[in-house]
């Protein structure tokens, strides 16, 4: 938001509406300013009134619950809970080191020309379509873990190997864009006492920008958790509580996908209800991002004034 | 820890009295300055080490973008630029099958979103970058905004079926899914375009203000054009997403269709959704594995054409207009 607020229109010497039009643009402007805001109201009461059902007749605790058997009318969600937590947090420990290694890279040694082309590298993997990286998985990613740890070689495994490469752009851009918002005095600084470039990041720029770090690897984690095709052609399915990184299991997003088109009443009031689920996790993450980057922001001017 | 005595060692060999250099003889100085120098040594040994993690770390994000692309052209390529594939009929019990209606429906679809998505996007962000006053009404849009981006695909897919396919009784359709997507892809474009017009110097707008022009005529006649390469960039970006976009598309559009749509009220199969289709269903087609690599290499080949035409339209677009950045 580094707009420049500085600057008014309101309360300048001219006023620049000329009459009705100028009213009429300005709020057909504001009508699609407040799209998004009423598509997400819109979004949050039809997946209440499609999952009520669910929380009337099923009940907290039912849906909360291990056991999935919607013919016995039990419609537990913890272990696609348990699927979706395992798959995010390990693509996370997979693909954040390496993210954060390129996002160093481009920061402190690459040459601009390397820059360049890494960086548009990242751009066009951030928009490779995830159905590719599933059929990938599929048919490349899945024999392999076949051949090296047997069953059906779907499983956690693979699933968070191909998110890992989904969120490496994610948490590499915006850990970049952090590492380079630190003011170049900070490391100008460092250098000057004598300090070498591993020196200068390790104590100096990644500590700064580590609120912006934080950020980039929650955002990974939140496009981890919402991802549904690139998983489901790799994680099996299966209704199995996730024991080891091989067996075949299901997150959320499979399960609502697989399931969506072939269920009827309180079964497919529950798939709504873990949606509802889902929606509540990325917007916990959203707010987590919100402290955090207030806190980069104070911690940011606070670094400014004292040098 | 290793690399830290250096600066405080070197302080200390200079500062005791400020006296010169004393000879080799001197065992103090010596020592300090050979555990100087030791230190020095590991520092920088440390820091080649780390200069080479973080060279070998971009090389492998290079070389996983290299491999993905190299594999699904690859396996795909062949099957994918032959006509009779790309235009032709889908079979389903039997083989040698083509993706015409889904290469169509692709195009149709990310055109119809994209005509929806982007007027409506660069609206909205022209009024919080331009025409807002009301600071709460501000926050509460990139609230809103800022929510629906972090919403999951398949989330907007079974709100898009219970909202636009039952309750708006538009059916699985070619505009069910525009509007689906539309509302997906809107944070996008409104922080693409909010950005780019943002960019513009703040003595633009002075000037067109100062010659008696509104705020409208000010925004339709100086910052949209000034904002149109990075606007175009955006708008190109998404459709590629869009053209991706699988897992909404499978309960609003459909998944597999055998003639192409024609109106945007019928039935459609994008590619990426097809692809899905037959992963799920394939074993109705005797050589699908064929027809799903052939499929992912088209839409690989287009979404690249979109993410890396991009940038090269927005330059087009830049000297045209003779804008200099």
């Amino acid at each position: 938001m580094a707009g420049p607020t500085a600057h008014s229109w309101a309360g300048g010497p001219v006023n620049p509406f000329k009459g009705q039009r100028e009213a009429a643009i300005r709020w057909t402007l504001r009508i699609c300013a407040l799209t998004s805001v009423v598509g997400l109201v819109l979004m949050v009461a039809f997946l209440l009134r499609e999952s009520l059902p669910a929380w009337k007749e099923a009940g907290l605790a039912n849906i909360f619950a291990y056991e999935w058997n919607p013919d016995k009318g039990r419609y537990g969600i913890l272990i696609f809970l348990a699927g979706t937590l395992a798959v995010s947090l390990v693509s996370l420990l997979l693909g954040a080191p390496l993210a954060l290694a390129t996002a160093i890279y481009l920061h402190a040694y690459a040459r601009p020309a390397w820059r360049r082309v890494i960086g548009k590298g990242l751009e066009v993997l951030a928009g490779i379509p995830s159905i590719i990286l599933g059929w990938l998985g599929f048919t490349t990613l899945v024999p392999l873990v076949r051949r090296l740890a047997g069953g059906t070689g779907m499983g956690i495994l693979p699933a968070s190997i191909v998110l890992a490469v989904m969120i490496l752009p994610t948490v590499a851009t915006i850990a970049r864009d952090s590492l380079d918002a630190v003011p170049e005095s900070f490391a100008e600084a460092s250098f000057s006492m004598g300090a070498t470039r591993w020196q200068t990041l390790r104590r100096v720029i990644i500590p700064t920008a580590w609120p912006g770090i934080a950020v980039a690897m929650i955002l990974g984690l939140g496009r981890a958790l919402g991802e549904t095709m690139a998983v489901a052609m790799v994680i099996g399915p299966a209704t199995a509580f996730p024991r080891n990184l091989t067996t075949p299991t299901h997150t959320l997003t499979t399960k609502i996908m697989l399931e969506m088109g072939e269920s009827t009443g309180v079964h497919r009031s529950s798939l709504f209800a873990m949606a509802l689920v889902l929606l509540a996790l990325s917007m916990l993450l959203i707010l987590l991002v919100r402290l955090l980057s207030r806190k980069a922001v104070r911690e940011f001017s606070g670094g400014v004034l004292t040098c | 820890m290793k690399g830290e005595p250096v600066v405080a060692v070197r302080s200390a060999v200079r500062s005791p009295s400020g006296a010169p250099p004393l000879g080799e003889g001197n065992g103090w100085r010596g020592l300090l300055e050979e555990r100087a120098a030791k230190a020095a040594r590991k520092a920088s040994m440390a820091d080649r080490a780390a200069g080479l993690v973080f060279k070998a770390a971009a090389a492998v994000s290079l070389a996983v973008l290299a491999f993905i692309i190299g594999i699904i052209l690859v396996k795909g390529l062949g099957t994918a630029v032959r006509p009779s594939f790309l235009f032709g009929r889908p079979q389903a019990m039997k083989e040698g099958g083509g993706i015409g209606p889904m290469f169509i429906s692709s195009l149709y679809l990310t055109f119809l979103t994209t005509v929806i998505v982007v007027p409506l996007g660069v609206g909205a962000a022209l009024y919080l970058a331009e025409f807002s006053r009301d600071g709460r009404l501000v926050r509460l849009v990139r609230w809103g905004t800022e929510s629906l981006s972090s919403i999951s695909s398949v989330v907007f897919g079974i709100f898009g079926m219970v909202f636009f396919v039952i309750y708006m009784r538009l059916s699985y359709s070619l505009l069910a899914g525009a509007l689906t997507l539309t509302l997906m892809n809107l944070p996008t474009v409104m922080r693409v375009t909010e950005e780019s017009i943002r960019a513009i110097p703040w003595s633009y707008r002075e000037a067109s203000l100062s010659l008696g022009a509104s705020r409208w005529e000010t925004a339709r006649r100086v910052v949209l054009p000034a904002a149109l390469p990075g606007i175009t960039t955006g708008a190109i970006l998404t459709m590629g997403r869009i053209m991706g976009e699988s897992a909404a598309l499978v309960y609003t559009v459909g998944i597999f269709v055998r003639k192409p749509p024609l109106s945007p009220l019928q039935p459609a199969a994008p590619m990426a959704a097809n692809i899905w289709h037959l992963y799920t269903e394939g074993a109705l087609i005797p050589d699908w594995m064929r027809v799903a690599s052939g499929e992912a290499a088209a839409l690989l080949v287009l979404v690249l054409l979109l993410n890396l035409g991009a940038g090269a339209l927005a330059r087009v677009i830049r000297k045209k207009m003779g804008i200099v950045q």
